[in-house]
């Protein structure tokens, strides 16, 4: 029986560059420090006293975090510190990255997309964050940052169990990186609650399709799921279902009941974890049909 | 008196008009001080301990850590008050400010502290020892009237808190003569006020010995009375100061709370103002809620789906303690007497004890829960007997002039009328059983009267100052929580007056100054008080008619009062100004103008045993129809349309009437699609609003398709032709969209809410169902 | 720990050196330290848009936000700048005239959040108008004359900005009719 308190006592610190955040975390443990993107999930935690930092790293001065930017070679730079409002409405994400817009304008509201971060939304490995399953279907990678240097992961190796990433507690999420979209590609993001807009993900389902033109088959599909397990996954043996096969309704059913078998939803109080499963599998085929109608409507990507 | 509403509509100078609410500009720029807004010179922050058990004996309170803490002031527990039990009527005392050596509920208040800040506050509770002795609990209802259940209180054997029975001409015989008899159960869930502001006072003991509370009280009398009790002090030096009410829709907003004694108790030991704030978790944990309700309906009509006999069993969870709950078991059967006519009713009521949360009123109070069992249930006879669901309404519609079965004698009660104007309005006649599969258009129908007769308990008063500007000072006991009383009572005012709205200053209540008075619910105010208002504006006008005459040599039945002005419309020389008229009375002759009127309806009586007695004197039908959308792959619902049309006799302020009807329309949407305090093992697993889920503006239709129409009537029993608006319309909407949800999905849900889950289980089931069918 | 920071908050359009703690929110700071109470405490989790104000225009939870955080960055809360705010003062006018108030405890959050809306979406269509507002809970509207009074209040900058366009070009007419006569008694001056 946890009553929401006033905030517990921290000392603050605001770092203006991504070298000195990391020299901050060097050497700390998750009890004294916490990181502060958004505060979406971290104020509610404090308040909960699920954490008790002994110290609040403040990230809304590290500039080099909030950059949307388009890389030489394609691909495109996401700062961690972008907030989903930032995001959603960069036109490079609204002209190529259709599904990232889709995904981060059914989180919350405005206020909340005004401070949340893309970081945040990673960081916290929750398995009910949205963000994670569309980026996963997009092939994103995670730049993680320390004193010791970068490295890179790619985001579905990134939750290793419940609740964790594979993070060291010396390191923070600095960047996203996506790939250029394949040509004649789309995706969508389903989420599903109960009511029409702010609730948790009862299920969440990302589809993304490469569509190859000339044979009308799927010559890539990506699926991942919230809410669908302990972590944020990909439903990689249904995948393997339709890659290289035409849209059918058979298709399509395989593919679903597959990645039911790959879900393990819980059952909690929120939703039992049958229901969940009626979801994945209608959400699936759902998605993945929405997915190539768009690939089929939209013409060839612009750079 | 059967006047034509349109026509006196037209006369009006005031009334009728969609004047905005008075205080709404106030409350636009932010500057409405609500009682969490109010800061006094020394004041301190006062926080609550919850119990963490469901049911247990309280062994120990050790306070010293918590008492040493620097920044602590005080530390009160049960013990520190006289343990006179409290309650809302006198059989049902079984409150106290704190308990005294049992706990009931997980959440229930245990001890307070006061301290210089809030943070300090927080602390000190988390350093409060209390040695519990769990005890054996018991949740569920029907488990806790077993013998061998634990018992919860000493003079409730079977935990049965109240017991509601009455029986109306010969069930036995009107069932033996029914051409088709049915039973269903129904069952409804707990549902919250959800209002915005949480619940927040400020309490003060002073050096006189004297008690002041400020607080957001819907029912300040009420609360001024059970202050005076709990703390043992008479309720003379007993102050209530209602501040602006953020929501309240019944609940502890309605009645002394555990904060709000120990907001007091804590001033008289630290010689400081004292505050108490609940953050919105402690609002959803505690007490307060819609009771939850088994309805056990049997129903038996002629061939022609003419209402012949309904027998209602119910058992109510009525959680811990009783609030008004003795009241609302009477309620709820009460409504077997409308809108339809039944002439042999039988009813049995239990409520229960349990270690959960305890219930109360909540707008509409049983009424919603009631109507959503009886009104899905005539739509399954109506399909079964092959009759149109329109058509078995207005064959049972209660007429003006009828007597029902227990005695409510109806005045106005334009239920057909209602009921083809939803149709018109929602084009039902177009839609049923020709829209798409899994979407559906269901009816649903209800009722509630403007104000219940609680013997005397129901008079009001007004006073209405009269000043030398012409301006007016109305005082009444009555409280605006955002209904918007202080604007319709000031219309009234103004109308009997012949001045401006803007004329006349609306007073908050403060027990001190302002009269006796019931409260807020009930939807009495503007019935009650308005006619309290109305007879206070015309005796101060008959003062001032009296000054004029005088002063303009005229016969005072002439004078007209319109425009500010008094006038001989048979002589146009004897004008004058009001104010020249309030100031020539007060300085020449030295006449304080003054009206007061009171209004009670206590001339009849309800035997609440036998349940028989005109409860009301007037009642309102209400109809709506919903259009949902379900997808049948996720079960969701999207309510696309909305229709409902109520008789809420002549709308004194259609703006008014328009959020109200509207906002309770919402309120019940929310009951039956997405809300449940969900309660396991008597832990409140949703205590916030992101999991308590209510209705935003992406779950309803757009403008177009959500309409409300009044059916204009004139009520010669209201003040103005007017009756109540702002429960009735939210009655009929639990069972529209049970019917609709079924008309679109073949599911027949009768219990809420009516989620995804258990929409998309029974589309499957239904689809099972045809498959094994085939041949 | 007692560490006080000093911060400096711009609110509505005034300057406040305070000293807080790090751990106070925004909210808390707004009504406890510079007491202004318009900004509503209501579900302290962001969901119930009660907090909402604006920071550098962009609407915020102020009970989820730092106080320390806000430091250079312009705050807006529903009393306003001193000198007014016409936006502001329309969206109020608007939400009076059309019942959009009961209680009026979710009010200073729905005129806030509405002023986001109507600065970037001038004249915003229904569904943009419901999904400015899913952040912000109402329970006593059931926000039809919520929607209605932003379409009011749409309209009457709308109007507005019109008037003002209107006179602009009426006054650059009388300008231009100003210079023709000079010129031409100039003209006649010279001949």
């Amino acid at each position: 029986m946890t009553y929401l308190k006033r905030l517990p006592k921290f000392e603050y610190v605001s770092p203006q560059s991504l070298p000195e955040v990391c020299g901050l975390i060097a050497g700390t443990s998750n009890d004294e420090v916490m990181l502060l993107a958004g505060g979406t999930d971290a104020i509610l935690q404090m308040r909960r006293r699920e954490r008790v930092p002994r110290r609040v790293i403040g990230l809304k001065g590290v500039a080099d975090l909030g950059l949307v930017r388009e890389q030489a070679d394609g691909s495109l730079a996401i700062g961690a510190m972008t907030t989903l409002q930032t995001l959603l409405s960069a036109p490079v994400v609204i002209r190529r990255y259709d599904l990232l817009r889709e995904t981060a304008a059914q989180i919350g509201g405005y206020e909340l997309r005004n401070v949340a971060t893309v970081g945040g939304n990673i960081a916290g490995a929750l398995p009910c964050a949205d963000l994670p399953p569309a980026l996963m279907t997009l092939g994103a990678r995670v730049r993680l940052s320390s004193r010791r240097g970068d490295r890179w992961v790619p985001l579905e190796e990134f939750f290793p169990e419940f609740g964790r990433t594979v993070a060291e507690n010396d390191e923070l999420v600095a960047e996203i990186n996506l790939p250029r979209p394949a040509p004649n590609s789309a995706g969508t993001y389903l989420k599903f609650h109960d009511r029409h807009s702010m609730d948790m993900t009862v299920v969440g389902v990302s589809a993304f399709v490469v569509r190859d033109d000339e044979s009308r088959t799927f010559r890539d599909v990506r699926l991942a799921y919230a809410s669908g397990a302990p972590t944020v996954f990909r439903a990689k043996r249904a995948e393997a279902v339709l890659r290289g096969q035409a849209l059918t309704e058979e298709g399509l059913e395989a593919a679903a009941e597959t990645a039911c078998a790959e879900s393990n939803p819980r059952t909690s109080w929120r939703a039992n974890g049958a229901y969940r499963l009626e979801l994945i599998r209608a959400l699936t085929k759902r998605a993945i049909r929405r997915a190539w109608e768009k690939a089929s409507s939209q013409t060839e990507t612009k750079p | 008196m059967n006047k034509d509403p349109q026509k006196e509509l037209r006369d009006f100078q005031v009334l009728g008009r969609a004047i905005p609410k008075k205080d709404a500009r106030i409350k636009a720029s932010g500057r409405a001080e609500y009682a969490d807004d109010i800061s006094m010179p020394g004041m301190l922050h006062g926080k609550l301990l919850h119990s963490p058990h469901a049911h247990a004996r309280i062994v120990s309170i050790d306070t010293s850590r918590a008492a040493a803490l620097p920044g602590v002031r005080a530390v009160v527990t049960g013990s520190d008050f006289p343990n006179i039990k409290f309650g809302n009527l006198p059989q049902t005392r079984d409150y106290l400010p704190l308990p005294m050596d049992t706990v009931r509920y997980i959440g229930e208040e245990v001890a307070a502290v006061a301290a210089v800040d809030e943070d300090t506050a927080e602390e000190a509770i988390d350093l409060l020892r209390v040695e519990y002795e769990p005890l054996p609990a018991v949740f569920d209802p029907e488990e806790a009237m077993q013998p061998g259940a634990p018992q919860l209180h000493a003079n409730a054997p079977g935990n049965i808190s109240a017991h509601s029975a009455f029986h109306f001409g010969d069930i036995d015989a009107a069932f033996a003569k029914s051409d088709y008899v049915r039973e269903d159960v129904y069952e409804t869930q707990a549902v919250k006020q959800g209002m915005l502001e949480p619940h927040a006072c400020i309490g003060l003991w002073d050096n006189a010995g004297k008690v002041t509370l400020w607080s957001c009280k819907m029912s300040p009398y009420v609360t001024w009375r059970q202050l005076a009790m709990g703390l043992g002090l008479r309720p003379g030096d007993v102050r209530v100061v209602q501040t602006f009410v953020g929501g309240g829709f019944s609940g502890g907003k309605q009645e002394a709370m555990p904060m709000d004694f120990c907001a007091v108790l804590l001033s008289k030991k630290t010689g400081r103002p004292v505050k108490f704030v609940h953050t919105m978790d402690e609002v959803l944990t505690i007490g307060h809620m819609r009771h939850p309700m088994k309805i056990w309906l049997r129903t038996g009509t002629a061939r022609d789906g003419k209402l012949l006999a309904q027998h209602c069993r119910l058992i109510a969870n009525g959680g811990a303690y009783s609030s008004i709950g003795g009241f609302s078991m009477y309620l709820a059967g009460a409504m077997l007497n409308l809108p339809y006519r039944v002439p042999n009713i039988k009813y049995e009521a239990h409520r229960v004890y349990t270690n959960n949360g305890f219930c109360g009123a909540l707008r509409g109070h049983t009424i919603p829960q009631f109507c959503f069992a009886r009104d899905s249930q005539l739509e399954l006879i109506a399909a079964e007997l092959n009759l149109d669901p329109l058509d078995i309404r207005h064959r049972n519609a209660l007429q003006p002039g009828d007597v029902t079965a227990n005695g409510f004698r109806i005045g106005t009660f334009a239920f057909d009328e209602c009921i083809e104007r939803v149709a018109k309005l929602s084009g039902w006649r177009d839609k049923r059983g020709k829209l798409p599969k899994y979407r559906g258009i269901g009816f649903g129908c209800g009722s509630h009267l403007s104000g219940a007769r609680l013997m005397g308990h129901s008079a009001s008063a007004a006073e209405i100052k009269v000043q030398e500007d012409g301006t007016i000072q109305l005082t009444t006991g009555s409280t605006d929580v955002g209904q918007g009383a202080d604007t319709v009572l000031s219309m009234i005012a103004a109308e009997v007056l012949g001045i401006e709205v803007d004329d006349v200053g609306f007073t908050r209540v403060d027990s001190q100054t302002t009269p006796v008075d019931p409260g807020t619910f009930g939807s009495r105010v503007t019935f009650f008080t308005g006619h309290a208002v109305k007879r206070a504006a015309e005796d101060a006008r008959r003062q001032l008619a009296e000054i004029a005459a005088q002063k303009m040599g005229a016969d005072p039945q002439d004078l007209v009062f319109r425009g500010r002005e008094i006038f001989n419309p048979k002589d146009e020389r004897q004008r004058i100004k009001l104010k020249d008229v309030v100031r020539w009375g007060a300085f020449q002759l030295g006449k304080i103008v003054s009206g007061r009127g009171s209004y009670a309806a206590a001339d009849e009586k309800i035997d609440f045993r036998t349940g028989e007695g005109n409860l009301s004197p007037a009642y309102n039908p209400s109809a709506c129809a919903v259009e949902v959308e379900v997808d049948p792959e996720t079960g969701r619902v999207t309510v696309v349309g909305f229709w409902g049309a109520d008789d809420s006799g002549t709308p004194l302020n259609p703006l008014g009437v328009k959020g109200q009807v509207l906002g309770a329309t919402v309120m019940s949407i929310g009951h039956a699609l997405y809300e449940n305090l969900i309660r396991v093992d008597g832990q409140v697993m949703n205590p916030s609003f992101r999991d308590y889920k209510m209705p935003l503006a992406t779950d309803l239709p757009k403008l177009a398709d959500f309409q409300h129409s009044n059916v204009i009537t004139w009520e010669p029993e209201g003040p103005f032709g007017a009756k109540e608006a702002g429960q009735g319309a939210g009655t009929g909407v639990l069972a529209a969209l049970a019917n609709a949800v079924y008309d679109a999905t073949g599911v027949r849900l009768k219990r809420l809410p009516m989620t995804p889950e258990n929409i998309l289980f029974g589309i499957k089931r239904v689809r099972e169902q045809k498959e094994t069918r085939r041949p | 720990m007692n560490d006080l920071m000093p911060v400096s908050l711009q609110v509505n359009g005034i300057r406040y050196d305070v000293a807080i703690q790090p751990w106070r929110t925004l909210l808390e700071v707004l009504r406890e330290t510079l007491t202004m109470t318009g900004t509503k405490r209501s579900c302290g989790e962001g969901q119930c848009g009660a907090c909402t104000v604006l920071l550098d225009g962009k609407a915020v939870s102020s009970c989820m936000y730092l106080a320390v955080e806000a430091q250079g960055k312009e705050i807006l809360t529903i009393e306003g700048p001193v000198g007014g705010d016409p936006a502001l003062e329309q969206i109020q006018r608007s939400f009076a005239a059309k019942g959009a108030i009961q209680c009026g405890f979710c009010t200073p959050g729905m005129v806030m959040i509405t002023k986001d809306l109507l600065s970037h979406t001038p004249e915003p269509d229904e569904d943009e108008i419901r999904d400015a507002l899913v952040g912000h809970v109402c329970r006593c509207t059931g926000y039809v004359q919520i929607v209605e009074a932003i379409q009011d209040a749409a309209n009457g900058m709308q109007a507005a900005a019109r008037g003002m366009q209107d006179a602009a070009s009426a006054m650059q007419d009388a300008a231009g009719a100003t210079q023709d006569a000079a010129r031409e008694m100039a003209r006649k001056g010279g001949a």
